[in-house]
């Protein structure tokens, strides 16, 4: 969830009025926004920042100062804003630039969206807020610049048209943003800060995209870099070109789209791109950014009112859409509703459902009981669990609760066990959290090896899961819920561990019936199975003191493990 | 001090002997109680310790004096004679000889045989041949060992230790020129200084005698046994009360686990508001984890830094068709659902990958298929993360999570459920509502409580499944679905404020830790 910085001064001028910090916390939740932290008062109006948590990862719009301000207006104007210099299909407007797109970005990154602000030479305020928009809308939503990613460009040194084309990494260079010397594609990746960072997107294939004017200037190395010259865009520069490229049409579309409103809100003039491609694409071969592509959606406002538990008419529908801006109008009980120039996330009318729900207001939703009447209750391993959990504390023993993911180390390595069976994770964060348990008994005496001041006799146990693999299954692992046991103190000798088996078995009403077990964790000659129906259901005996050792214990320790869910089956 | 009943009662029987013998003025001393009384010195001093603190004694005196104790040397001069007796024997024998060899042969250091010399031959009991060899003279002039032999053995008849004052002046003498008060390891007997107290009844005990005349002289309980029991003289002996104010010693006792016990406080309140539990396996599928969640396959929250993967095997068999069509379809182009999709192609190998369950709604999408209408169904479930472990992240903790389904179920519904959750598992009174973000509810909502001690916060998350998930799992009602995070609540209620003290390994730790009482906040 991306957080923002927004100017606040510029933020509330868009707002159209200002408003106290409290009266704001009331009103950003209307974007699913949040005030992360508090402004730093003593820092002069102009350059204060409001840092926002943005919570829907499908409305990039909202992830700059402008969208924010724009999506807090329209709800407390209930006017919807239109923005004149969209495109439309079969309503293109006239552009006095052109990109022209070459087969050979096809295999690569095919798509480029583009538009001209000018009017005004940018501020300091709004060349950040545009840097901050290019890394949350390339990261966030461009997933890390691979479907989608952005670039400036100082229009006065730019020879039209622009080409986007595939080129050998070798044979084209020019100096990259923050650099002097000229590189190659291919250096600039191993070398430049950038092309190490996003290096990874472009590798594998033969051409790289490259971004040239027609007198061969290089504006751009997407998604990669920028030129030192026609991409270093700087405070009091006017005349931008705003472009995208990416994978995926529609967000490289709707990147340009947000992008615009954005400059327009604060008074720049936005002038379309024309861009031609030699190869067919899904809004054809040729367009003109920015570009509204955005399909209606129809609400059933029965459905809705159904869904919300609250009569809802159509023109409430509708003025509600309004203070989301959306624009719509009336079927009957349908609302036929048109997505902003700057939104695309009406995948069903659900979406819509809840902008309706927000343009009411959350407020006006009273809760109301449930009426449907169900009986609950607890899994049978949970009651069967709670059973064995109770014996366990008659005999005197410690429940305790602990972390499933280990290291190696205690669940492998100083069990005397191999690693067959375990289930590791491939992508750990560290090699402490590197496997899923497998037994509860590394966890008993990890917690016996960091005890040894606490007063003996120590008698503790868990009732949990552990998994592990097991090829009879559709996912080849077992989860399966286990009862663990530990006693350490001086004089700690099977016979106490046969005692509490006896007991545990006695009221889970399954017979004592154990032979002889060969466990690498206990003493030969002094470990038993627990046998259930002729199954192995357990293990019990004295601990080995090459583990004990293992674990930097000293003191004689029995322990034993069941499988509950296995006893609980076999004992119906 | 008064004299009342209890007084006497609280006196020990050892107290009350000496009180029912001595009267006010009596001068008394530990030796003299142990031969009237038959106590034990320890004894003894503990009567005259209890009474005095009582103020029912005072001192008289306190006279310091001399005790001679016997020492290892001591013991050993007695068994072998002191080492001018072993010289002269040796002599009787050997006749002349030089000091080193008789040192060698006896086993004495030159020191030793060299002082035995110097008296011996002070006394004319040896002298010295004109080649340095000593030779025995008169073996009678060494007087002074049979003094001291007969020293250290009234000392040994004493019982190891004497009074001084006990022996005459001669052996006063004696004893004095062979002890030392320290380092006493190489002289035969060590002097140690000992005091005696002599001591009486005050005043203050004239009217507990009283008392204790008019008393017969029960026989007093301690410890009650079986014995007493059986053969009934608890009816003519009275209980000796015992200082019930001491500190036991340390009990252990079997224990409920308090983290446990809250949560499994929650589910029985779940179930009490009619939630069936669910459980599941702790590997799970993509398909599971976020594809049946509508979470499309290049969504964020499924990268490679947010789940963790089985490293072998690496893919389940399969997947439950028709769910897996059915939802492979919804993602593409929407299917059924009246959903746009998400417009990609579906990747259904990646659908099979195994991985560690992330979120505990994998198992509300679980029950989906089989879940009864009306039907509630919650589960408390271990979920992994690809977090670095600190004290507000786990690599492994719980999700409280649940679905509601119903023909009439809606936004009012769930906040209906929301409320009681509230005030039924938080003990809130207050709750707020605002728009929320998940990617498989539509609506969504987040529920905010004022907590009586934490304040306002964020209980949870919740909305309505959108069609896409519950169409495609064969549901055609609507689904209420929350989650709760009662972590926090947790740690409040134990006292905690990090989070892997919830898994603690410390035994002590745990067993320390107070059991948590919720009660029912309604």
């Amino acid at each position: 969830m991306p957080k923002i910085d927004v100017q606040e001064q510029l933020f509330f001028e868009l707002l159209g009025k200002s408003m106290s910090l409290e009266e704001l916390e009331a009103l950003l939740p209307v974007a699913k926004a949040e005030l992360d932290e508090k402004p730093d008062m003593s820092i002069p109006a102009q350059e204060r920042t409001l840092k926002i948590e943005l919570n829907d990862t499908n409305r990039p719009d909202l992830w700059s100062t402008a969208g924010l301000a724009r999506q807090l207006r329209t709800y407390l104007s209930g006017t919807t804003h239109m923005y004149p210099f969209f495109s439309a299909e079969g309503n293109l407007q006239k552009a006095k630039y052109t990109i022209n797109v070459d087969a050979s970005v096809q295999e690569v990154r095919p798509y480029i969206s583009a538009f001209v602000v000018s009017g005004k030479p940018i501020s300091d305020a709004m060349l950040r807020d545009a840097i901050q928009t290019q890394e949350k809308l390339c990261w966030n939503f461009g997933r890390k610049r691979k479907s989608v990613s952005m670039g400036l460009y100082r229009i006065n040194l730019i020879s039209w048209p622009v080409t986007y084309h595939a080129v050998d990494p070798l044979k084209a260079s020019f100096a990259p943003l923050g650099f002097e010397s000229v590189m190659n594609l291919e250096t600039i990746l191993n070398e430049h800060p950038k092309g190490k960072e996003y290096g990874h997107i472009l590798k594998g294939n033969k051409r790289y995209p490259l971004l040239s004017d027609s007198k061969g200037h290089i504006l751009s190395f997407p998604p990669i870099i920028n030129s030192n010259d026609i991409g270093a865009v700087k405070v009091g520069d006017t005349d931008l070109l705003v472009e995208f490229t990416g994978t995926d049409m529609v967000s490289v579309a709707l990147s340009a789209s947000i992008v615009a409103c954005d400059f327009a809100d604060v008074g720049y003039t936005v002038e379309p791109v024309a861009v031609n491609y030699s190869f067919d694409t899904p809004f054809g071969k040729m367009q003109v950014y920015p570009y509204y592509f955005q399909l209606p959606t129809t609400v059933d406002v029965a459905k809705a009112s159904a869904l919300l538990g609250k009569s809802i008419s159509t023109d409430k529908a509708r003025e509600a859409l309004a203070r989301m801006g959306v624009e719509s109008e009336i079927h009957g009980q349908f609302v036929k509703a048109w997505p902003p120039f700057y939104r695309n996330d009406f995948l069903h009318q659900v979406d819509l459902i809840e902008d309706i729900m927000i343009g009411i207001g959350m407020d006006q939703f009273e809760s109301e009981k449930p009426q449907d009447f169900t009986i609950g209750r607890l899994t049978p391993i949970e009651q069967f669990s709670r059973l064995a959990k109770n014996i366990m504390v008659g005999l005197g023993f410690q429940e305790m609760i602990y972390n499933y993911l280990g290291s190696r180390r205690d669940f492998i390595e100083k069990m005397c066990l191999s690693d067959e069976g375990v289930i590791r994770i491939a992508n750990p964060m560290t090699e402490n959290y590197e496997y899923v348990r497998p037994s509860i008994l590394p966890s008993l005496l990890q917690s016996e090896s960091v005890s040894a001041k606490a007063v003996y006799p120590h008698k503790i146990f868990e009732i949990g899961k552990v998994a592990f693999i097991d090829h009879s299954t559709n996912t080849h692992t077992n989860t399966r819920q286990r009862l663990g046991f530990l006693s350490a103190h001086g004089t700690a000798d099977f016979n106490e561990a046969a005692n509490i088996v006896s007991v545990l078995t006695y009221y889970l009403g399954i017979p004592y019936e154990v032979i002889p077990a060969e466990d690498s964790r206990f003493i030969p000659g002094r470990q038993a199975q627990l046998m259930l129906n002729g199954k192995s259901v357990g293990v019990f005996g004295e601990v080995h003191p090459a583990v004990l050792e293992n674990w930097d214990i000293t003191m004689p320790c029995v322990a034993g493990e069941f499988d509950l869910e296995c006893i609980l089956q076999e004992r119906k | 001090m008064a004299v009342t009943a209890d007084s006497i009662k609280t006196l020990h029987p050892l107290e009350i002997r000496v009180l029912r013998t001595y009267k006010p003025g009596d001068h008394l001393t530990a030796s003299l109680l142990c031969s009237d009384l038959g106590f034990v010195e320890g004894q003894a001093n503990q009567v005259y310790a209890w009474l005095t603190a009582k103020q029912l004694a005072r001192d008289i005196e306190r006279k310091v004096y001399n005790v001679y104790e016997l020492t290892d040397l001591g013991k050993s001069w007695l068994e072998k004679g002191t080492p001018e007796q072993r010289m002269i024997t040796y002599l009787e024998n050997h006749g002349p000889e030089f000091i080193p060899a008789i040192c060698t042969a006896l086993g004495l250091e030159q020191k030793d045989i060299g002082s035995a010399f110097g008296r011996l031959s002070k006394d004319g009991a040896v002298g010295m041949t004109e080649e340095k060899r000593v030779k025995l003279i008169d073996k009678q002039k060494d007087t002074l060992s049979l003094a001291i032999q007969a020293v250290l053995t009234r000392v040994q008849k004493a019982g190891g230790s004497i009074k001084e004052f006990e022996l005459s002046k001669e052996e006063q003498a004696t004893a004095g020129s062979i002890a030392k008060k320290r380092g006493a390891g190489d002289s035969p007997l060590k002097l140690v200084e000992r005091e005696t107290i002599t001591w009486t009844l005050s005043d203050a005990v004239l009217a507990i005698q009283e008392e204790l005349k008019s008393m017969p002289e029960q026989e007093e309980i301690g410890a009650l046994t079986q014995d007493i029991l059986t053969n009934g003289t608890w009816k003519n002996a009275r209980f000796r009360p015992y200082t019930i104010t001491n500190r036991t010693s340390r009990v252990i006792p079997g224990r409920h686990n308090s983290y446990v016990q809250f949560l499994e406080s929650v589910k029985d309140k779940l179930v009490s508001l009619g939630f069936e539990e669910f459980d599941g396996s702790l590997v799970e599928t993509e398909f599971w984890n976020g594809d049946a969640l509508f979470m499309p396959q290049f969504h964020s929250a499924r990268d490679i830094h947010d789940v963790y993967y089985v490293a072998e095997p690496t893919h389940a068999d399969t997947i439950e068709e028709p769910y897996f069509s059915r939802v492979a379809q919804t993602h593409e182009n929407g299917g059924s659902t009246g959903s746009r999709g998400w417009g990609y192609t579906f990747d259904r190998a990646f659908s099979r990958r195994l991985i560690l369950r992330s979120q505990g709604t994998v198992l509300s999408a679980h029950q989906l298929p089989h879940a009864k209408v009306p039907g509630k169904y919650f589960g408390i479930v271990r979920c992994f993360r690809y977090d670095k472990v600190d004290a507000t992240h786990l690599s492994d903790f719980y999700q409280t999570e649940g679905i509601v389904l119903g023909e009439h179920v809606s936004l009012r519904t769930l906040l209906g459920f929301l409320e009681m959750f509230a005030v039924e598992i938080a003990g809130a009174k207050d709750v707020k509502y605002v728009p929320g973000y998940f990617p498989f509810t539509e609506p969504s909502i987040e529920v905010h409580i004022k907590h009586p001690v934490l304040g306002w916060f964020e209980l949870g998350g919740a909305g309505i499944f959108r069609p896409e998930v519950t169409e495609s799992l064969g549901v055609r009602v609507p689904v209420l679905a929350w989650g709760i995070g009662i972590d926090r609540m947790a740690l409040m209620a134990l006292g905690l404020n990090d989070l892997r003290e919830l898994f603690s390994y410390d035994i002590e730790n745990v067993r320390l830790r107070r059991t948590v009482m919720r009660g029912n906040h309604a």
